[in-house]
């Protein structure tokens, strides 16, 4: 019992930590389906996008079989990956690209007014319900091509894939975490920094195989968005050399994520010491 | 001509003002190359896969095809259906309704000032890109790269016309963002700018044949490279021409309406 | 034990000096020059808890750096400051935790969202008990009049009614402090009235500690009975407002309206030898210290002279006495203090 307690006691901060993101999130989407035809368009473009994509990368393998030994199906789950992982973070963190805004109008400051962690309130703090289209969309191309993938369904194999998709959209977020911390080194009003980095992830849709060493470490050492698409389909894919580097994706997801908090934090500081 | 001064001044501070946010403009130019080096680096396995040509282009083609892409893409990038919604907004258009100017030629001098700022500025991209990847078809004599500028203006008219109806849309919602990418969605499909028109199928190249869009890229590109006998290229780019002047002539009626619909509620 | 000690407390920014033009960016890329800008200078603060402290100085004195350090976003270059146990910046959220936030510019309130929304996410997130924001919602609702736009997102509502929900959303955790920050601009004047009644209850009946930063005197003179002004980052006087008042602003004026322009302004002159007489057509004013004479005596000494159809008499100017302040005709001493301890006793 007193162990119940004393258990109970130290998930209470982290437990706290996620309730009151969901809260802050939930008024988010209160405020947001006040406009909803935007909402509608923005999520229908979001579809259109990926579509045309697809459409893309149709058009290349009708010609050819593969590139660099790699499938149409496998390709398209790159693909969607990266666009499912970005609907994540846009439907549920969307506010990591407010925080150069907020920096900059000197909002930030009412965060550090409020007796909860900034960084929660930034991840809480905008919905873009954009996001879901791209998750629907990404989901069924992730689907299908699953369905067209030779290696046997097993629970396990089901377990891990989900285990993989959780850890991708962790990193995806993580990135946008760390390049908003940013903000607190160059002010703008727009994203500049986030934006960039954001870019990165068009190599990422396709294999990585086909790009130079030094692209190659760009988005596998040094912004890791080869671990939110090509590593995971590797593995779905049993593609051999590549798919023990998929299960290393949950570790690489956790690194991200303490890379950033870490970064957000020392921009932090930055803030509070030379004042805005 | 002392009227025409006022859109010339119009067209100067635009130029002005991106020059004031190049570093915005520098990032959103770098994004963009990332996508085309990872076109590059895709077309450069398949066609290593695959030697010869395909679809009719061969390596040196396809790079020149996706740099010239990447050129016109580049221009009328500060002009999107954004400008439209802050217009709106901060009672810009109000104010204009009341001056003595033409509000899409105003519109028009805004989205072009910036033209040679970009022109310049991807011309320099696209000149390091073909040289870091071993160099890319050039037109085979003057006459084709004069027919090339021709239909380059032509589809930059068409862009511009293109991107003042849709952004007439915000009138009536408030939420441009949506509709830009929309319709750079449809866009990039229709106009050849992902990839070259003829890899679709013949039912999708049918009705890319009735749309504007072929003309903001494939018909300058395949000018570009020769790739039109000289019967085709001409109705190609009398094609382009009536698309822009039909959409210009679209904006101005659709202009009319909404600006009935402002006066009437009150804007 | 103060509420809030502050001892030798700085503030120093460093400013990246550039020469202006294209050749002095070259020049600051390659070599940067800094100055730094004390904004505040070692400064020596205490509040006890109750107090309600006015803290004043022009634009740019160190007002907002202050105040930014005192609530924890802010990290002081040097010196002590304590506020209720804690050192604020370090202990960022438990000091938030303890003070409520109120800025005339700029709400704490979500935009899109009902008003009550905001409120019952403020329960969770200060952890207030169920029964007790019942209590305190309750209770504010009726003090403040929130009742009508409740249930509307504050981008929707007035100034003065966002500066209630305001109010009122800073105060449902009970804090100890409480910081305003022109809590009354740009409102009008039945408003200010409320609203500064309303802070005067919290002191008197739940002894919150405030402290208000403010251009508006009108706030100072209702709400607080003591005044810090801070210029050019060191604190030139910390004090009893009314002894402040009594020793420097001590004028009074009366405004007398004639019948007749005065045939003669010697003998009323004479009459009032210590006094300011100013003279323009029907209109007579004497501006004399209150402590000097009364209203009687000047009424006393004009009207025997000239034929009063009507007077007005103005009250000290805490305002003129500010701005003097500001303009650095006027410098305060500490005997204003050994005043303020002689009127206490």
């Amino acid at each position: 019992m007193a162990v119940r307690v004393a258990v109970a006691a130290r998930l209470r901060p982290a437990r706290r930590l996620v309730y009151i993101y969901f809260r802050c999130l939930g008024q988010q989407m209160k405020a947001i389906l006040a406009y909803e035809a935007d909402f509608a368009i923005l999520m229908f473009s979001a579809v259109l996008v990926q579509i045309v994509g697809f459409a893309f990368i149709w058009a290349i393998f009708q010609r050819i079989p593969s590139v660099n030994g790699w499938t149409f199906w496998q390709v398209v789950m790159m693909y969607a990956l990266i666009y499912v992982t970005e609907g994540v973070g846009s439907l549920f963190f969307e506010g990591t690209w407010r925080v150069s805004q907020l920096v900059y109008d000197g909002q930030f400051d009412q965060m550090l007014l409020r007796p909860i962690s900034p960084i929660v309130q930034v991840l809480a703090g905008a919905v873009g319900f954009n996001g879901l289209g791209n998750i629907v969309t990404g989901m069924v191309l992730i689907g299908i091509s699953m369905a067209n993938s030779p290696i046997e369904w097993t629970p396990g194999r089901l377990v891990m894939f989900a285990i993989l998709l959780v850890s991708a959209s962790t990193i995806r977020v993580a990135i946008n975490l760390g390049s908003a911390a940013s903000a607190f080194w160059i002010r703008t009003p727009w994203s500049l920094v986030p934006t960039f980095v954001h870019q990165l992830g068009d190599f990422a849709k396709y294999p990585i195989t086909i790009y130079s060493l030094g692209v190659q470490a760009l988005i596998v050492v040094a912004v890791p968005f080869a671990f939110i698409s090509f590593f995971p389909t590797a593995y779905v894919f049993g593609m051999e050399a590549w798919s023990l580097a998929g299960l290393l994706t949950p570790l690489v997801a956790l690194y991200c994520l303490f890379i950033a908090v870490v970064l957000f934090r020392i921009g932090l500081r930055r803030y509070e010491s030379t004042g805005h | 001509m002392r009227g025409f001064r006022k859109y010339v001044s119009f067209a100067r501070t635009s130029l002005e003002i991106t020059f004031v946010y190049r570093a915005g403009f520098a990032v959103n130019m770098i994004g963009t190359i990332f996508y085309v080096v990872a076109m590059f680096y895709l077309w450069q396995t398949i066609f290593l896969g695959n030697p010869g040509a395909l679809g009719g282009f061969t390596w040196p083609e396809m790079k020149a095809y996706l740099l010239v892409a990447f050129l016109l893409n580049s221009l009328l990038t500060w002009y999107q259906e954004w400008v439209m919604g802050e217009d709106i907004r901060q009672g810009v258009v109000a104010i204009d309704l009341a001056r003595p100017i033409d509000f899409q030629a105003s519109r028009f001098s805004r989205a072009i000032g910036p033209v040679p700022f970009e022109f310049t500025s991807a011309l320099a991209v696209a000149a390091i890109v073909a040289f870091a990847f071993g160099g890319i078809a050039l037109p085979a004599d003057p006459a084709r790269a004069g027919l090339f500028l021709l239909s380059a203006g032509l589809a930059t008219m068409i862009k511009f016309g293109l991107v003042y109806c849709v952004s007439m849309a915000a009138f009536w919602t408030t939420g441009t963002e949506g509709l830009t990418v929309g319709r750079m969605a449809v866009q990039n499909i229709f106009s050849g700018a992902l990839i070259p028109l003829v890899f679709f199928p013949d039912w999708l190249r049918a009705i890319a044949a009735v749309l504007p869009f072929q003309g903001m890229i494939s018909t300058p590109a395949l000018t570009y490279l020769g790739k039109l006998d000289g019967p085709t290229t001409a109705l190609m780019l009398a094609v382009q021409a009536a698309w822009a002047v039909g959409l210009i002539v679209l904006g101005r009626l659709v202009w009319g309406r909404a600006v009935r619909v402002v006066t009437i509620n009150g804007g | 034990m103060p509420l809030i000690e502050a001892s030798g407390l700085t503030k120093k920014f460093r400013q990246a000096v550039k020469e202006p033009g294209l050749v002095g960016s070259l020049k600051h890329f390659f070599t940067r020059k800094y100055r730094d800008k004390l904004a505040v200078d070692h400064i020596d603060l205490s509040v006890e808890a109750g107090e309600s402290v006015a803290y004043l100085g022009p634009n740019g004195a160190g007002k907002s750096t202050t105040i930014k350090m005192l609530t924890g976003i802010l990290v002081p270059t040097s010196g002590r400051l304590v506020v209720d146990g804690l050192v604020p910046s370090e202990k960022r959220q438990q000091n938030a935790r303890k003070m409520g936030v109120v800025f005339g510019q700029r709400t704490q309130l979500w935009w899109d969202i009902p008003v009550i929304e905001s409120f019952n996410l403020a329960r969770d997130m200060y952890e207030i008990p169920p029964k007790r924001y019942k209590e305190n919602l309750g209770q504010f609702t009726e003090l403040l009049g929130l009742a009508d736009f409740m249930n509307l997102p504050a981008g929707k509502i007035s100034l003065g009614q966002r500066m209630r929900a305001d109010l009122c959303m800073a105060l449902l955790h009970d804090p100890k402090l409480l910081y305003l920050d022109e809590p009354t601009i740009g409102l009008d004047i039945a408003v200010k009235d409320s609203i500064r009644k309303f802070i005067r209850g919290l002191v008197e009946e739940r002894g919150t500690t405030i402290m208000l930063t403010t251009h508006d005197l009108g706030d100072i003179e209702d709400i607080c009975k003591r005044i810090v002004i801070i210029d050019n980052g060191k604190i030139i006087h910390d004090g009893d407002l009314r002894a402040l008042k009594d020793t420097y602003a001590r004028d009074r004026v009366i405004h007398f309206q004639l019948a007749r322009p005065p045939e003669s302004m010697t003998p009323i002159c004479a009459g009032l030898p210590a006094c300011e007489i100013g003279s323009d057509g029907l209109r007579l004013s004497v501006r004399f210290d209150r402590f000097e004479h009364a209203a009687g005596e000047i009424a006393a000494a004009v009207m025997p002279y000239v034929e009063v159809v009507d007077f007005r008499i103005d009250e000290p100017e805490v305002e003129d006495l500010i701005r003097k302040v500001y303009l650095g005709q006027l410098t305060l001493s500490p005997a204003v203090e050994a005043a303020a301890m002689a009127t206490e006793a």
